[in-house]
């Protein structure tokens, strides 16, 4: 009904923009988002991911395109008239005002009522699970009930749209987990649109319905979760996600030959010929039962020499070594006890599981 | 467009009073020393007014009973100053809390004190029949007020060394305080370890960190003793007299041939204050003082 | 270690007294005194004859003071108004030939103002700005404008854009964003220039008799012709009214500043984030 619309905007730093001397530019974005949805922009600081935030909340001026609420064109209207909400990396509540009128501001800049708003403001308060807090000051708090008392003065005014830029980076990793929970419990509730920006990836796939990825100024993939893990549309997507195993090389003839090393693979199925990568996410390929050597056509086998072995919250990351190349696994900690570092191990992969990026 | 623009908007007001009436002063008195009187039918320029000064006695003693004056005060300000801080600072480091921010406090009444009370305080203490003298003679040391030395209203200028000391020493203290504040506590330990004692520490950290903000502020104390005015009107005498109160005397003469001169010693004035304000400015770029301390 | 803190203090102490107590002693007894001749260490009788002539002899001095307080304060008045802005521009915009608008600005610490107004003088009679209390105020701008200038910019400098970004977000306006945000975050700066700004109007002796032509009568142009060789006893008590004045007018501020947030219940300046 009143989706998001980013059309085309664009913008360059000069070098006299306060943003730096390093001149930066942000590639033309095009995007539509859903209401009621969450949708994240993910990247690594730098990306521009903030700059696209602050020109959707008009803190920033494009340089071209337009954005668009439904029918309603809002490029050259003020942020403060935008009836967008905003919450920065810092809470920024201010220290003057009490915690309820700190979440009443947004409502006493609508001109509501002085009962109205602060009967509002209490009532978004024990929302966030801060009931009883409002006659307090910003500086009473703790850092994580700073960012909720934040939170709830976004979202007292019904915004059309909540932007967030990364707003839980400066918290304790358990009461960012908190928050997140907090988060996506009150966005479900209240169906408000979210733009949230963060750079970390659990993050954006914990919270997101939708997930934009971005590097170096411009917006490389948009999807679910899933889709990004599974079908990344580049190296640098895939990279960014995580994943260990990117391969370069070329395909002729149905086989993949590694440009660093002596190994080939089977490439029928990548539909593509030339320069390519071949990805391999670490959970794919799987330890073998040395014993029962089942050959199957769907599936590539393969021997490589285990170099380390690493603990990592409930599973192993397995390197090893096969043909002059280092490959990642994810094994269990059963199939662990069985290896150990030396030793020469078969593997294998499901041919489906091969994904293949185009040069 | 409007936002590149916008800065200026907001400097223009402040900017054009201090063009219009300061700036705007200095010309108007530099062409009057220049001779260019039109409400008095003079519109030609001459160096007359700069060359009867350089040629005069008068100007070049008051030159030097000025910077004799400013050099003493400020040195004698500036070695009090730092005694302040450092007793200061040695207290806040032992003791932590508030007492010693009271003291601190009660250390800066002198600079709230407005100068003329200032230097009123000062006549009454060292006259000739001035307190000092009372308790020097009820303590039998002096039999006549005779015997007490001249040190207000003298022509060396004690009496207004005295007063800038006095005001000026809490001005010192004041900027190198927050220098030595920043020393952080643990550093005091960190010596302690090494086996620094107290002097070892004062030496080798406490002096070294507050030199830099110590010489500026001796700068400044400079600076303003060599241009002001109140003091040495009150505590000096007629002849010589410092530059402010020389000019002022040619000013106030009566006869208007001598403005221009007036406007001459306090254009003369003005360059050397620029001059030493150039000088302190590097200086305090160079050696980083201002920056980051603030 | 032990006795060293304790020396400190006692040195503290002795420094103290020396250094601010012990000189107005001389001040405090004169102006209470009734002929007070050399050698005797007190004076020979107590009267309080000065300070009834300074505070209800005259209508002079109440005068004097008002006339004092009204230039001061209308000089701070209009430097808070001009600082504001200024200092908003120096601390946040990139403004080329921003070296040259600091040395303009603070020119007048470093070269002494009377030059100006000596220079200036003329003019003023001219245009018959002298013997007025508007032609002493504008005189006082170019001392004290400076001052408040510089307190604003430090203000300035630890209040991040963010904030206004914050508001802004939240729908305010601009005008909403100064008055709700950002001077709540500069009033400790202003307070801070109004002081100084106010002490230096305050103790302005020749600028405003060169401007006033000593019809426009400060405490200062009251108060020189009695130290510079009135009655000592007038001159004392008047010079302890005038650096009552001085120190009270800060107080003041200082007092209603900490009462503006107690009220508030924060210090704001303390709570803001980096």
């Amino acid at each position: 009904m009143s989706e998001l619309r980013i059309v085309n905007i664009e913008k360059q730093y000069g070098s006299l923009q306060q943003t730096g001397s390093r001149a930066f530019s942000l590639k033309p974005v095009d995007l539509a988002i859903q209401e009621g949805e969450f949708f994240s922009l993910l990247g690594p600081s730098g990306c521009g991911k903030t700059t696209l935030l602050k020109l959707v909340a008009g803190l920033l001026e494009a340089d071209k395109g337009e954005l668009w609420m439904g029918d309603a064109d809002l490029t050259r209207v003020p942020p403060e008239a935008r009836k967008f909400a905003m919450v920065f990396q810092q809470p920024l509540l201010f220290p003057h005002m009490t915690v309820e009128d700190n979440v009443a501001f947004g409502l006493k800049m609508q001109k509501s009522g002085k009962k109205e708003r602060i009967e509002r403001a209490r009532n978004m308060l024990s929302r966030v699970g801060l009931e009883g807090y409002g006659r307090r000051f910003p500086n009473e708090l703790s850092g994580g009930q700073q960012q909720r008392v934040a939170l709830a003065r976004a979202l007292v005014t019904n915004p059309r749209l909540l932007l967030m830029d990364e707003p839980f980076s400066a918290l304790d990793p358990s009461l960012r987990e908190e928050m997140r929970e907090l988060l996506g419990r009150i966005q479900k509730e209240l169906r408000v649109t979210v733009v949230f920006v963060t750079h970390d990836r659990e993050e954006a796939f914990h919270l997101s319905d939708r997930i934009g990825i971005m590097s170096e100024g411009e917006l490389l993939q948009v999807g679910t979760a899933k889709e990004l893990y599974e079908q990344p549309a580049s190296t640098k997507v895939a990279s960014f996600l995580g994943m260990k195993n990117i391969i370069p090389g070329a395909i002729s003839e149905g086989r993949f030959a590694a440009t660093s090393a002596g190994v080939d693979f089977p490439a029928a199925e990548a539909g593509l010929t030339g320069p390519a990568f071949l990805i391999l996410r670490a959970e794919t390929l799987q330890l073998m039962n040395s014993n029962a050597q089942t050959v199957r056509k769907d599936r590539w086998n393969f021997e490589g020499i285990v170099q380390s072995l690493r603990f990592n919250h409930g599973f192993y990351t397995c390197k090893v070594e096969m043909g002059g190349l280092e490959l990642e696994c994810s094994l269990s900690g059963q199939q662990v006890q069985s290896i150990s570092r030396g030793q020469t191990v078969p593997l294998a992969v499901d041919l489906k599981d091969m994904y293949w990026v185009a040069q | 467009m409007s936002q590149k623009i916008k800065p200026y908007l907001l400097l223009f007001p402040a900017v054009a009073a201090i063009v219009l009436l300061f700036f705007g002063g200095l010309f108007d008195g530099f062409l009057k020393s220049l001779g260019y009187f039109p409400a008095l039918g003079e519109t030609s320029f001459g160096i007359a007014a700069y060359n009867d000064l350089l040629n005069s006695e008068a100007f070049w003693d008051s030159l030097a009973v000025t910077l004799r004056i400013a050099a003493l005060s400020s040195v004698i300000a500036a070695l009090l100053g730092a005694a302040m801080a450092v007793s200061l600072f040695m207290l806040q480091a032992s003791e932590k809390g508030r007492s010693s921010r009271f003291w601190q406090r009660l250390f800066q009444l002198p600079l709230t004190i407005p100068h003329l009370v200032g230097g009123y305080i000062i006549v009454l203490l060292f006259m000739q029949s001035g307190f000092l003298s009372k308790l020097a003679a009820s303590a039998g040391w002096i039999g006549e007020i005779t015997d007490f030395p001249v040190l207000v209203n003298d022509s060396f200028g004690w009496g207004i060394i005295l007063a800038y000391a006095w005001k000026e020493a809490p001005f010192v203290s004041l900027m190198v305080y927050p220098v030595l504040a920043r020393i952080h506590r643990s550093w005091r330990d960190v010596s302690r370890v090494f086996g620094a004692g107290n002097w070892d520490f004062i030496r080798d950290i406490v002096l070294p960190v507050m030199m830099p903000a110590w010489t500026i502020a001796t700068f400044i104390v400079f600076v303003f003793t060599f241009s002001a005015f109140e003091v040495p009107f009150l505590l000096g005498v007629t002849y010589p007299s410092v530059l402010p109160v020389y000019s002022y005397q040619l000013y106030t003469s009566g006869t208007l041939a001598d403005r221009p001169e007036a406007l001459a010693v306090n254009i003369i004035l003005a360059a050397l204050t620029v001059l030493l304000g150039l000088v302190v400015y590097y200086f305090s770029k160079r050696w980083n003082v201002l920056k980051g301390w603030d | 270690m032990k006795g060293f803190p304790r020396f400190i203090k006692a040195f503290l102490f002795l420094f103290l007294f020396v250094f601010i107590v012990f000189p107005f002693v001389p001040l405090v007894l004169s102006s209470i005194s009734y002929g007070w001749q050399w050698p005797n260490v007190l004076p020979e009788s107590f009267s309080l004859r000065a300070w009834e002539y300074v505070l209800f002899g005259s209508s002079d001095t109440l005068r004097a003071i008002g006339v004092s307080l009204s230039i001061a304060l209308i000089v701070t008045a209009v430097n808070v108004v001009l600082a504001v802005p200024a200092a908003n521009a120096l601390a946040r915009y990139q403004i080329k030939g921003k070296w040259l608008v600091e040395a303009i600005l603070f020119a007048p610490i470093v070269i002494p103002p009377f030059v100006a107004v000596m220079g200036i003088h003329l003019t003023f009679l001219r245009i018959g700005l002298t013997e007025t209390i508007l032609g002493v105020v504008l005189a006082h701008i170019s001392p004290t404008l400076p001052y408040v200038v510089r307190s604003v910019i430090i203000s300035y400098n630890t209040l991040s854009t963010d904030w206004e970004d914050q508001a802004r977000m939240l729908g305010a306006g601009a005008f909403s964003r100064f008055y709700h945000v950002v001077l709540p975050h500069l009033l400790p700066g202003i307070a801070a220039g109004a002081s100084l700004s106010i002490l230096i109007s305050l103790s302005q002796y020749l600028i405003t008799f060169i401007i006033g032509s000593g019809r426009v009568v400060t405490l200062p142009i009251l108060l020189f012709p009695f130290i510079s060789g009135g009655d000592p006893a007038i001159a004392s008590a008047y010079s302890l009214l005038f650096a009552a004045m001085a120190i009270g007018t800060l107080m003041g501020l200082d007092f209603a500043l900490k009462r503006y947030y107690r009220n508030k219940k924060t210090a704001a300046g303390k709570t803001v984030e980096e």
